[in-house]
């Protein structure tokens, strides 16, 4: 499809080929762009999962009869399921649902892999992507597993996964004393920190008009004044980077713990 | 990368003078800057030191000193003086907040924590102090201030604004370890379960944000680094191949990509929301309602299951075994 070149580098990079499923099969019959997005064997996976699922939504949201924004809800399946197929209007929309939903969300990142192997550019952003998969398949299906029943993955709805949020933290006592969850907590709000620090050094310093190794030597002294280190413009990325793999683990492991190996998080630092 | 990491020494650079440099008696840098090349290994920046001392420096950092010894003290007395008792039990002891809005009648029922929170108090607000001055110095535009300044406003929202409108210091958060994490609990369950605090819900949405932005950026600069991305100030003046590649590679995913300038202005947007939408969370909590569940209930925000049974309750999360069972409830018996 004709379009105007975006940035002068475009045009070296936007060709076919060097795609992975042309790496496995020879050949990527999607190999192409529509418009701004890259299209891609992965790409048309994740479409279709993407429509089937959000049709599935909607067909099952029009049976219940409720359009609230708010209070339209796809339910997991009931306890009486356990680990089996329910039927589609009692749990069987939802793990629909939460197949194609993952099956799309990992095409996604397949698709990242092939726009970083075009662009000959590192994996890292598919591969923070795939931790964030990570959290999502242990909440919906290693968890449930796990637990033996699809029952205990989160309802597919505004206010359905909000109040799913605190029934689980009341479910297990206390959930601030779950440590991995003060841990995880403690790496959210350090990326913020560590965000608006950054967010400020740059936003602070930065002046078209001038040589920017200045504005560059400028931030570095200026951390050095502040608080007698510059971790360096490189650096920073790689923390918050790692800070948010931190973050992203334990996250998992706090959910992944609970029910499972630990029924009560205030019981659990008073073992005998 | 290795070559910029191995870059020599460097001074710190002078900017222009500014009015600021010669009011300040104390305004020397001390220590001698020094490479620890270990740090190499983590690819970040090897030189440590020097530090400004500077007045405001120096005073935040007394209050906090201050604070810390009667935080200490206030342990030594819960545990009789016993040094390595109060180690044992750090994690437990706490400095808790009086009742009512008065000074506190004794050191141990509230005393130890009124203290400590004035010294603190002091401490973040000369931080601010040598913030601004430090970046009138370098020249720098104030939005560090500004973060500093909002993250000041939603301490302040917790320790001070939200007692003073519900009346009572002991709304406040003791000073401890655990008693952080049960004020925590305590204080959603108070106000009727903060989850269904609409503000609440809008800072989580800034803050697992926040996080999601340091994945999505952090990434992407470490993936084009190698092509100088993240000289950022460079950048935003003339986007190198590298730049060109990142807003690419968003461009061809998403349709929609941020520059070397704006994707700044999104993250410290995201970071000062999360804090902002606390502030406002914690302001409305006793304001606009007494329980956040109700008023969940009332504006549609809870989602409703049905009626709560007793079979409801058994399967959860354990199942109960029926009062009269063997092993059930056994009432005391009438003295």
């Amino acid at each position: 499809m004709a379009d105007l070149e975006f940035l002068e580098f475009e045009s070296a990079y936007r060709k076919p080929g060097n795609t992975l499923f042309a790496l496995l099969l020879g050949d990527d019959p999607f190999d192409f762009w529509v418009g701004r997005y890259y299209v891609g064997f992965f790409g048309v996976v994740s479409l279709v999962t993407i429509a089937l699922g959000v049709t599935i939504l909607f067909v099952a949201v029009g049976q219940y009869g409720d359009w609230d924004l708010l209070r339209a809800v796809v339910p997991s399946p009931d306890r009486s399921v356990g680990l089996g197929w329910a039927p589609f209007l009692h749990g069987g929309a939802w793990q629909s649902v939460v197949i194609l939903a993952t099956a799309s969300f990992v095409a996604w990142g397949l698709r990242e892999v092939d726009i970083c192997r075009k662009l000959e550019m590192g994996f890292h952003i598919p591969a923070m992507f795939s931790l964030a998969i990570s959290a999502w398949v242990i909440l919906q299906i290693v968890r449930p597993l796990l637990m033996g029943c699809w029952c205990e993955g989160f309802d597919l709805g505004f206010t359905g996964h909000l109040t799913w949020v605190s029934n689980t933290g009341f479910k297990y006592m206390n959930f601030y004393d779950n440590p991995f969850h003060a841990y995880a907590v403690l790496g959210f709000f350090l990326t913020a920190m560590l965000l608006a620090m950054h967010g400020s050094a740059i936003l602070g310093t930065y002046n078209t008009h001038r040589d920017p190794t200045v504005e560059m030597r400028r931030e570095d002294s200026f951390w050095r004044d502040y608080v007698g280190y510059s971790i360096g413009e490189y650096g920073i990325h790689r923390l918050g980077f790692y800070l948010a793999v931190y973050t992203l683990v334990m996250s998992d492991l706090c959910i992944l713990t609970s029910g499972t190996l630990v029924q009560d998080w205030v019981d659990f630092w008073h073992p005998f | 990368m290795a070559r910029i990491l191995s870059r020599p020494i460097e001074p710190v650079e002078e900017p222009e003078p500014s009015s600021y440099d010669n009011a300040d008696p104390l305004g020397i840098r001390i220590g001698t800057p020094t490479r620890i090349d270990r740090l190499r290994h983590l690819g970040v920046d090897t030189q440590v030191g020097t530090i400004w001392l500077g007045t405001w420096g120096l005073l935040s950092a007394f209050l906090f000193a201050a604070g810390a010894s009667v935080v200490v003290l206030s342990a030594l007395d819960q545990v009789g003086g016993s040094p390595w008792l109060m180690v044992k039990y750090f994690a437990n002891l706490n400095l808790v907040p009086p009742d009512g809005l008065g000074l506190a009648h004794s050191l141990r029922n509230g005393g130890y924590w009124q203290i400590t929170l004035v010294f603190w108090a002091g401490s973040t607000v000369a931080w601010a102090a040598r913030c601004f001055e430090r970046l009138a110095r370098h020249r720098w535009r104030p939005f560090l201030l500004f973060a500093w300044l909002s993250a000041i406003l939603l301490t302040a929202c917790i320790w001070v604004f939200h007692p003073l409108i519900v009346g009572s210091w002991s709304d406040a958060p003791a000073l401890g370890l655990n008693s952080d994490l049960q004020w925590a609990q305590n204080f959603s369950v108070l106000w009727g379960n903060l989850y269904f605090n609409p503000w609440h819900q809008l800072a989580i949405f800034f803050l697992l944000g926040s996080t999601m932005l340091w994945g999505m950026h952090g990434a992407t600069i470490l993936a084009t680094g190698s092509e100088s991305s993240h000289h950022e100030d460079a950048e935003i003046k003339n986007m190198s191949s590298g730049s060109q590649k990142a807003a690419l590679f968003w461009r061809w995913t998403m349709g929609f990509n941020a520059f070397p300038k704006s994707i700044h202005d999104y993250l410290w947007w995201f970071a000062v929301g999360t804090v902002l939408a606390s502030a406002i969370g914690i302001l409305t909590t006793g304001v606009i309602t007494r329980d956040w569940y109700v008023w969940g209930v009332d504006h549609g925000t809870v989602a409703q299951y049905g009626p709560i049974t007793r079979e409801a309750i058994n399967e959860y999360p354990r199942p109960m075994p029926p009062l009269s069972a063997p092993g059930g409830y056994v009432p005391a018996p009438a003295r």
